[in-house]
């Protein structure tokens, strides 16, 4: 496990491309922080000029249709982004990882039914069934039912994974000692194979990040997304008639800036994650 | 290999069970009474009593289940509420439609992508190959939305190759299809070009075609014969898992370019709650998935027959 | 009734606009038969490259430019139609393409002001008894229903008073589920029992005809086969208007028997065209019913009709089109740039493409003058505005915040931006072209006037908002109305007060306006008949939800006023009593007033007699194509 955490800092730091990521994923959710304790651009709601001003020298994002800064809206929607990602991928993972656990481990009729469970899960269309949850939520239409959706729909693939590789370790020397030492089945589980999948769950875990910002926006777009709040998704919204009838380019290139980058660096990142691991596997 | 389809038909039958299930509690249990939204704002209680009854929402849950299972089994998905037509003649509308987008994107796409792939793979870390790779990157990281947003205003109101959205059967609705085809390709390149490369790789690593290179073959020859068939089972396995996403993929295209498809009549389904329309489109999406599913697992048993005995 | 939530100003427009692409289906099957212009030889590379070629040739026959047919009409639909059963006719949509097929027994003067109706399938105007309370129609002896197969031989029979007693009660039986039952509820006596007994038959298709039909209800008799005798419970002046609106429309009994559950798929009726094709997403035709002979152009109009041209066809039989074409669009960008190209004859402009259309000055660009487009404006019948919940304890007990509300909210600012100025602000709720309507009426707090906003609002209590809760502003989950919903939350920020904007799918919508369950709602109302009392009713303390009043405004002496206007004819009496009900209302301020909107209709001049009208949205029997 610390083995592994070196190796991945060795390498990122020979890794220019992935430092790199690393560095603008750090400075995402370090703008993202600042707008949630208030001390980035809280002038969000404000109209500060006139109406659709293009991009000048005081504002240099330009304004939108309310007069209102995008460039203040842009990291307001940081910190939505950030939000979905990081509570849908605390929901996936534990989820996908404790489960695919439990299953590959003891086999039977608790493997029977998770894989019934995930199998069922994957065969519905991801986006029809998102809206649906969306639509029926208890909680309402808002940035919460967003969160629990994505969360709830894509564990699956970890799971999967993670199920996978149980049940080929389950059978490998170091599992066969502990059992044969008396170890119970919650320390194996646990102790002993956990550390053994945790490169795959990285991996996931990043992957749930990306799918679940990206999900944002669509979700946005389609009318169940983040309520009341600037997001980039109801931004490419807006923008989205402002850009074909009035010419105003300058929200929707921002927003579209803002989310490629932030999920480019987070393919860099997955990418050279991946390497270290392919490489501890052989 | 008969018994092996058999087997695995007879496997999906509890996932098929699984998702009547799930729709089942979203829609009829967490959805709410549908009759509010039938009758509208002037209901009087008694004619809701009235109608409860007459759509079997009175019975013990077990039996809506059965009834909604036994429905399904015989392809009625019930009128929509909105626009009160059977839901099984308004998919029948959207399909042409949808598939005079989907299927052209789709073939497209899959040959671009293994073209690009393949040259990649060529030119291994070579310029060409790194170019190609980072560029498929960042078309993974675009996103889908902003893609078409961009390229209708670009390509089709500010330039004006191609009309801006809008639908027409036969030949003439031909010019309408290019740009939301063009966006497609783009947009699904990124992911799939980096599957097939890493698949070529793999391939053109093999010992029989570093024998056959070292016997003196061209490339061009070792790649027909050889590399190409070889690697064909994990596309074809991928291709055949991608086609349910035709049914979806193309919802906000759809939308953006006006085509009269199942992808737009979700969207319309979604804005007006209509319950029966979504569960449809949901139940035919997961059918898709699992004949795909088994089409591809058949493929890959026909392939790989190490596979029909496990 | 006609809820139209903050639908942006491009409804006319995106309604009936047309589009072109008409391409009779002949055609491409000549091109198969078109010698190719090439030599096509057998072998193996030719082989293809001739199909290929074929392709090609196919192609660009097909993309030929073909001439416009003479006297087809095109036009378009904004969104997709739902069906063509009258009783489910709840969208403008489904008016537009119904009465092209359907008629009622009475219809609007197509160029006269006021708005008023006049004889359709009766054959005058109704004869009403002293009392005010008793209709008796007499209908047409010579009209019968177009052809169809739902008929013995396929041939259509007479109308006859029958047609019109089955057609109401059919309308009335709750199995039915029409949205429209409204236009009857508590006006005509005896048929509210028949509803109620209605409840106990058999669910359709069991029981279509049952004998309760043949049962005589008291306010719903036939005198003979061409007489029909209707008796209201009070003397509602706008009755005549109720019989012509889509949902009274005639409907034979034998179609709704033949087709069952299938009917609203099938349109049988007594118009000038006939639905000849209808597919959905895509397109209707209609053409010109051959068995129609009892329409004829009007031969009055409003001054300037005459030099507008609009009389040349004075007392022609109609219609004059033969053939009608209506493409269906959800967007509007393909429907307005298929207008541009010609391809349409008819088409409003989405708001995205105003500036394209029409100059800063309001007129209509140069470049499209040039190219034949003429410019037509209509004064909408309709009010936008935001409502309060008045049962809220907080909103409905402190008069003064809710002023100060209205004060400072900057509509102007509203109607330029999202309206493109299309629009005026409203000083009641009684738009212009109605009775009841005085453009010198003035609303002390309907105006933009944030000092005098803040001075209210430290008088209701709280000073710069202190004090105040947030409040919620529901509306629906569009970019349109959930940007005007933000420009409101700033515009009261400004004071201080706390808005959080809630976005919603339509039907949801609906039910928690039914429920209560909102505190101030954007919301716009279109009117269902031209006269005041229906935008009056809006806040009439018993029309309060479920019902209409989603205000829950509730005021002793306006409804006492309200029940007196709602069954008095226009009178300067009348007058008197709506002046003072908008008064209280000014004072009262349930809601937040807003504009009353102007649609701008664009027609080719190919297409003469055009003239806007809000309820005959597509007279497409009137038009002529040259």
């Amino acid at each position: 496990m610390r083995d592994l955490w070196e190796k991945i800092r060795k390498r990122f730091r020979r890794d220019k491309l992935a430092m790199i990521a690393v560095v603008i994923i750090t400075g995402y959710i370090l703008a993202g922080l600042l707008a949630l304790v208030g001390i980035l651009s809280p002038d969000y709601k404000v109209s500060i000029g006139d109406a659709y001003s293009p991009p000048s020298w005081a504002h240099p994002f330009g304004l939108d249709v309310l007069g209102r800064s995008v460039w203040s809206r842009l990291v307001q929607g940081t910190r939505v982004a950030l939000i979905v990602g990081f509570s849908s991928t605390f929901i996936a993972i534990p989820l996908g990882t404790t489960l695919g656990l439990i299953s590959g481990y003891f086999r039977g009729a608790v493997d029977a039914f998770v894989v019934w469970l995930y199998s069922t899960l994957d065969a519905i269309p991801t986006i029809l069934l998102l809206l649906a949850l969306a639509l029926v939520l208890p909680t309402g239409k808002g940035l919460a039912t967003v969160c629990i959706a994505l969360g709830v729909t894509s564990w699956v693939s970890t799971c999967r994974l993670i199920r996978g590789e149980v049940i080929r370790q389950k059978e490998l020397d170091y599992v066969r000692a502990a059992r044969s030492l008396g170890a119970t089945d919650l320390r194996i589980l646990f102790v002993h194979l956990l550390p053994n999948v945790v490169h795959l769950i990285l991996v996931q875990a990043s992957l749930v990040f990306v799918y679940s910002i990206k999900s944002e926006v669509i979700l946005s777009y389609l009318g169940v997304g983040v309520q009341n709040f600037p997001s980039w998704g109801i931004m490419i919204d807006d923008a989205r008639l402002e850009l074909v009838g009035r010419g105003v380019w300058w929200q929707f290139t921002a927003a579209t800036a803002a989310l490629f980058l932030l999920v480019l660096a987070f393919n860099l990142f997955n990418d050279a994650l991946k390497d270290v691991l392919d490489a501890k596997q052989r | 290999m008969s018994s092996f389809l058999i087997r695995r038909l007879l496997q999906a039958i509890p996932t098929l069970l699984g998702i009547t299930l799930l729709l089942f509690i979203l829609f009829n249990l967490v959805g709410g009474n549908p009759v509010y939204h039938m009758l509208g704002k002037n209901a009087s209680p008694a004619e809701i009593v009235r109608m409860t009854h007459q759509l079997g929402l009175d019975k013990p849950l077990w039996h809506q289940y059965l009834d909604y299972v036994g429905s399904l089994a015989r392809w009625d998905f019930g009128r929509s509420w909105e626009t009160k037509q059977r839901v099984t003649e308004m998919i029948t509308d959207g399909l042409w439609p949808s598939m005079s987008l989907a299927i052209p994107a789709f073939i497209a796409s899959t040959l671009v992508a293994l073209i690009i792939a393949l040259t990649a793979a060529l030119y291994r870390d070579r310029w060409i190959d790194r170019l190609l790779v980072v560029i498929s990157v960042c078309g993974m990281s675009l996103s889908m939305l902003a893609l078409i947003i961009a390229a209708q205003y670009l390509f089709a109101f500010r330039a004006g190759w191609f009309p801006i959205s809008g639908w027409e059967a036969g030949f003439t609705g031909v010019p309408f299809l290019i740009l939301p085809i063009l966006i497609w390709i783009a947009a699904s390149l990124g992911s799939s070009v980096r599957f097939y490369r890493a698949v070529f790789i793999e391939e053109m690593h093999r010992e029989y075609v570093v024998t056959a290179r070292a016997k003196g073959l061209a490339w061009p020859r070792v790649l027909v014969h050889h590399v190409l068939p070889n690697a064909m089972i994990p596309i074809l396995t991928l291709v055949v898992m991608e086609l349910p996403m035709l049914f979806t993929g193309s919802l906000l295209l759809e939308n953006f370019f006006g085509i009269p498809g199942l992808g737009n009549m979700s969207v319309n389904a979604i804005n007006a709650s209509d319950f029966p329309v979504i569960k449809a489109m949901t139940f035919i999406g997961a059918v898709l998935y699992i004949t795909a599913n088994v089409v591809g697992d058949a493929l890959y048993a026909w392939f790989d027959p190490r596979v029909r005995v496990s | 009734m006609g809820p139209l939530i903050f639908t942006p100003p491009v409804r006319l427009a995106s309604i009936h606009s047309p589009t072109a692409n008409a391409r009779p289906s002949l055609l491409r099957w000549k091109n198969l038969l078109f010698p190719l212009p090439f030599p096509l030889k057998r072998g193996k590379g030719l082989g293809v490259r001739g199909v290929l070629l074929a392709l090609v040739a196919t192609l660009f026959f097909a993309c030929t430019p073909h001439q416009h047919q003479k006297n087809v009409y095109r036009g378009a639909l904004g969104a997709n139609l739902k069906t063509f059963d009258p009783a489910q006719a709840s969208d403008s949509y489904s008016n537009q393409c119904q009465f092209q097929v359907y008629e009622c027994l009475f219809e609007y003067k197509y160029l006269t002001r006021p708005y008023d109706v006049e004889p359709c399938l009766a054959s005058a105007m109704p004869e009403i008894s002293d009392s005010g309370k008793v209709y008796t129609i007499h209908l047409r002896s010579d009209v019968e229903f177009q052809d169809d197969a739902c008929f013995p031989n396929g041939k259509g029979r007479r109308v006859t008073a029958d047609d019109f007693v089955y057609s109401i009660k059919r309308m009335t039986d709750v199995r039915t589920q029409t949205f429209g039952w409204w236009i009857f509820d508590g006006k005509v006596k005896g048929l509210d029992a028949f509803r109620k007994e209605s409840e106990n038959l058999p669910p359709f298709p069991d029981s279509i005809h049952p004998a309760l039909y043949d049962r005589e209800v008291e306010g719903l008799r036939t005198l003979n086969d061409s007489t029909v005798q209707m008796t209201l419970t009070k003397p509602y002046p706008y009755f005549k208007y109720i019989l012509a609106m889509p949902y009274a429309a005639i409907i034979p009994h034998e179609a709704v028997e033949h087709y069952g559950e299938e009917f609203l798929n099938h349109a049988v009726g007594t118009g000038p065209f006939v639905l000849k094709e209808w597919r959905r997403g895509l397109r209707l035709v209609f053409e010109r019913n051959p068995k129609y002979h009892h329409g004829f152009y009007p031969t009055q109009g409003e001054p300037g009709d005459s030099a507008a041209g609009l009389l040349a066809d004075a007392g022609k039989p109609v219609p004059f089109i033969d053939r009608a074409e209506i493409y269906i669009y959800q967007e509007t960008q393909p429907m307005w740039l298929n207008f541009l190209r010609g391809n349409l004859d008819r088409g409003g402009i989405p708001k995205d493409n105003y500036s394209q259309a029409i100059t800063s000055e309001h007129v209509l660009r140069p470049e499209l003058a040039q190219k034949g487009i003429q410019l037509n404006r209509l004064q909408q019948l309709d009010i936008s505005y935001i409502c309060f919940n008045t049962d809220n304890p907080l909103l409905g007990g402190n008069k003064k915040l809710r002023q100060a509300m209205q004060l400072g909210y900057d509509v102007e600012t509203v109607i330029d931006r999202f309206y493109n100025g299309r629009g005026i602000r409203a000083q009641s709720l009684v738009p212009p072209g109605l009775f009841g309507y005085d453009s010198t009426f003035r609303n002390p707090y309907a105006h933009y006037d944030v000092e005098a906003a803040r001075k209210l609002l430290a008088d209701a209590g709280y000073l710069n908002g202190a004090g105040l809760p947030e409040l919620s502003y529901l509306t629906l989950a569009n970019t349109d109305a959930r940007q005007r919903g933000e420009h409101f939350a700033q515009n009261m920020a400004a004071l201080g007060i706390h808005i959080k904007v809630e976005s919603c799918t339509w039907p949801e919508y609906l039910e928690r306006l039914r429920r209560k369950k909102f505190e101030l709602v954007g919301a716009s109302w279109q009117a269902d008949y031209p006269d005041p009392e229906n935008f009056l009713q809006l806040l009439y303390g018993p029309n309060a939800p479920p019902g209409e009043n989603n205000a829950s405004y509730h005021n002793p002496e306006y409804d006492a006023l309200y029940q007196r206007m709602s069954v008095m004819p226009d009178s300067p009496e009348r007058m008197v009593i709506i002046q003072r009900m908008k008064t209280i209302l000014s004072e009262d301020c349930p809601w937040i007033l807003m504009s009353h909107r102007t649609t701008e209709l664009l027609t080719y001049d190919r297409v003469r007699n055009v003239k806007p009208h809000p309820v005959l949205e597509a007279p497409l029997k009137y038009y002529r194509v040259d």
